[in-house]
Parts: C-alpha cells; structure tokens; sequence
C-alpha cells in the first residue's frame, strides 16, 4: 500500500507540475480571491485538533479552521472549506481545486518546487510517543536503528524517519491505528507533530506517554500555486496582522495552551 | 454500553457517507452498463477496425488502477483545460472503469450463446444485427448476470476511492470519526457491516432478475 501510494505521488507530482507550468500566466490568485469573494481552503478534515468534524454537529472544527476564519475576513473575503484525504491534496492544489492548504503542511524543499508558502505560521518539532512501561530510551531518531517506528504516511516524519538507515519505519493511514499498534506492542514508537502528541495522549486513552523531540524545527506554512506575488504579499500581510493584533494567540492557546507560531524549547 | 454510545455518535456522519456511497455506486452502475453494451459489441464485430478501439480501451482500464484513473480525470485534466466537480470526476472514473468490465462479462456471454443459434437464425431469413438484437443478446444477458453483478458489487466497495477527490463517501466519514474517538476497530466493523448491507441489496437484486430470466428459459 505504501509503495502504491508512493507511486501515485510521483504521477500526481508530475501531473500538478504540468498544471502548475500551465497556470503560470493566469491572473493573480489575489484578484480571483477578491472577485470569487471566497478563499477556497482544503483540509484533511480527520486531524484533531488542527482541523476535523465535531462527532456531536458534524461541523468542521479545529485550530486551522479558526486561522482560516482570520485570514480570509483580513483578505476581505469568506473562507470556504473543502475536506480531503492527504494522499490528494497537494495535487489538488496543483490543479487549481481550491487556493491554499492549512493541514500542517510543512515547508520542504521538494515542496516549495511546485508551490510557493507563506510565512510560517506554526513552528513545531518531531515527537515520539512510546509505551508508558517503556525502559529502553530513544533520545535521538539514530538510537532508534533495529525498531519499530510508526508514523503516517505521506507526512514529513516519514521521509525524516526513512532517511535513517535501519529503522524499521511501518507506515500507517492515521495516527488511530499507530497508536493502537503501538499500545499493543506491533511497533516501540511512534512518531508524530509534537503539537499533536499532547492531544493525542490525552484523548486516546491508551497507555502511551510522549519521547523525546527532535531537534530541528520544523516550519509549516501555507501553500499556494507558483507565480501569484499579490497573493503572496497579501497572505503574509493578513498573517502579520493576526500575530500582531493577538488574534492568532488567542486561536493558539484556545486549541494548545501555548502560542505555536513561537519556537519551542527542545527538551 | 459505551459501545452503544459510540455507534450512536457516529450514525449521522455514517449515514451521510452511505448516501454518497449510494450516489456515486448508482450512478456508476448506470454509466457502467451505458457503456459497457456498446463495448461488448464492438468487440464481437466482424470489421477488426471496429473491435481494436474497444479492446484497447477495456485492456487500458482494466490495466491501470482505478485511483490513478481518479487521479487522471480530478486532477490531471484541468491542466488542459477540462475540470469536474469531485462527483461528476467521481461518477465519470467509476463508469469508465466499470464499464470495461461488464463489456468483458457481457461478451463472454455473447460468445457463450451456442453457434447453433446464429445458424438457425440465419436459415430463418434474420440478418446479423437481427440475429443479435433478437435471438443472442437476449441469452446473453441471463448468462453474463453472475458476473456482471460481480462487477457491479465491487463498485460499491470501490467508490471508497473517491476520498482522495474531496468527497466524505462511507470510508472516509469513518476515518473522520476515528480521527476523534480513536476507536478504530468497531468503527471500521459498522462500515464494513454498512458496506455488507448495501451489496445485501444487490445480491437480492441479482437473485431476483436470475429467477425473472431463468423462468422463461424454463418455460421453453
């Protein structure tokens, strides 16, 4: 199943490079944004708590929906939502399904040639989550050579993770059914967004507890087709806006308790 | 009873899937058969020109898979100027697919109808397209029902794929609630039980139209 997925990747890449080349020379995404009137916005949609439905209203719920909300009313237009599983979203984008992603999507370089990013808007770390009777310690990803580490697929922890000869890297659909794995011993660890570990120990109810972070930072941003600079400054401008007038903060610390567009401490 | 609690949360979101599980299995069900009886004949033709476009067509989607015909036709075809909304590229992929198959079923059943009944038909002054139309489609269709119920079965489970192109079908209204409860085992059992129901239904449908089919070539 991975390999397929990676496989489907590949084909989506080239057929979203061949979309984006094509595109290049339309108008700026601003002025379809102000027309339109609306920002379209993809999401997963089954990502607590950045972005997922409410199991009581059914209602798209989540830190990223709230950021979205104080985007689009700074760019002067109305968000409009569109949920998606991740193995489609970047070609989506590609093809012009809907103007940006706020998924924690996290700027690499391999994206940022296809896409260009807003400015960060969350700053985060890898995390592992272990058993809570875990003995042996896992304080670097090399100490986790000859293991079992899970994680999702498609996501930057795998490509980090698989970078690393020797680890035994399971790929998974979502964090569920890592979790599950991991409480039940087919895997020692797993890892995930350290902005996530929290929720996840907290909602899941499993006996898990959270590892080390990993030292380098990862940068998410916003990304959106190439070759749109008045989209481009007026995103990073009504991002600005929301880091400074503490709109952004108060999103944050309602979702996390903590204000996520700062650096986190490594532990 | 905790179960209870959670099947009962998430029945709403459920049900909603079911229903664009529904529409996209439908309709497809009905492109599919659209195309796939043109299909079949044009590859029992006598003119070899008029069989190698469909053959060609049924070896391409048969031979590439259908989430990368999904892929192709959401995302690909914008690029030169073609875009679908998510249910008419999700109904379009599931047809064009589905037909290829039940063209193959419903040709091996054309084949299946004994020579012996071209032969009389001839000798009674009946012409090819006469002979097709009147005496083999007719035989054909009650032996091709097992397979292309097959096919029409499997499209159910297969509109799970239309995920990726933005549609919360049954599968991922399921992920959807496992994202919030982390309860992946007996969510994924109600929708593997929803998806038992739904080809339930068609079973029933497929037992029927045997009987209905069957009862005339009894009679005879």
């Amino acid at each position: 199943m991975a390999a397929t997925l990676s496989k489907l990747s590949k084909i989506a890449a080239a057929i979203l490079i061949a979309g984006v080349t094509l595109n290049a020379f339309a108008a700026d995404l601003l002025d379809t944004v102000k027309t339109r009137g609306t920002l379209k916005v993809a999401m997963e949609g089954n990502y607590p708590p950045f972005n997922f439905k409410d199991p009581k209203s059914g209602e798209l719920t989540g830190f990223e929906v709230d950021v979205a909300k104080l985007l689009a009313a700074k760019l002067g237009v109305k968000p409009e939502f569109t949920t998606t599983e991740w193995s489609g979203i970047l070609a989506g984008l590609g093809a012009g399904k809907y103007d940006v992603i706020l998924n924690q999507v996290g700027i690499t370089e391999a994206r940022q040639k296809a896409f260009d990013f807003s400015q960060p808007y969350t700053l985060s770390t890898a995390q592992l989550i272990v058993r809570k009777d875990e003995k042996r310690s896992f304080p670097t990803l090399e100490s986790l050579k000859g293991y079992k580490l899970g994680l999702g697929q498609g996501t930057n922890f795998e490509q980090k993770a698989k970078a690393v000869a020797g680890i035994d890297v399971k790929t998974y659909p979502g964090s569920p059914e890592y979790l599950a794995d991991l409480a039940s011993g087919r895997i020692d660890a797993a890892l995930n967004d350290r902005l996530l570990v929290g929720y996840l120990l907290k909602s899941s109810n499993l006996p898990l507890k959270a590892g080390a972070t990993f030292g380098d930072i990862d940068k998410i941003g916003i990304p959106f087709q190439k070759g749109n600079p008045k989209f481009e400054a007026a995103l990073n401008k009504a991002l600005d806006d929301i880091l400074k007038d503490g709109s952004f903060k108060q999103v944050s610390f309602k979702w996390f308790g903590f204000d996520v567009s700062k650096a986190p401490s490594v532990q | 009873m905790e179960l209870l609690d959670l099947l009962q949360q998430a029945a709403p979101t459920l049900l909603r899937g079911v229903g664009y599980t529904l529409v996209f299995a439908v309709a497809s069900m009905l492109g599919g058969l659209l195309l796939g009886f043109p299909l079949a004949i044009a590859r029992i033709l006598p003119a070899r020109l008029a069989r190698w476009p469909a053959s060609v067509y049924v070896s391409l989607m048969r031979g590439t898979p259908l989430l990368v015909q999904i892929f192709v036709i959401y995302y690909g075809l914008p690029s030169i100027g073609i875009s679908f909304s998510p249910l008419t590229a999700g109904i379009l992929a599931l047809s064009l697919n589905a037909g290829a198959y039940l063209s193959e079923s419903l040709r091996g059943a054309i084949l299946g109808v004994h020579k012996g009944q071209w032969a009389a038909s001839y000798s009674i002054g009946l012409n090819y397209w006469q002979t097709l139309r009147h005496i083999v489609i007719p035989q054909a269709i009650r032996i091709a029902v097992p397979s292309m119920s097959n096919t029409l079965i499997s499209l159910i489970k297969d509109t799970s794929l239309v995920s990726v192109i933005t549609v919360t079908e049954l599968m991922l209204a399921t992920k959807e609630i496992i994202a919030v409860t982390f309860r992946p085992l007996p969510l994924y059992l109600a929708a593997a039980a929803i998806y038992w129901c739904l080809s339930l239904c068609f079973e029933r449908l497929q037992s029927r139209l045997e009987d209905k089919l069957g009862q005339a070539h009894k009679s005879n």
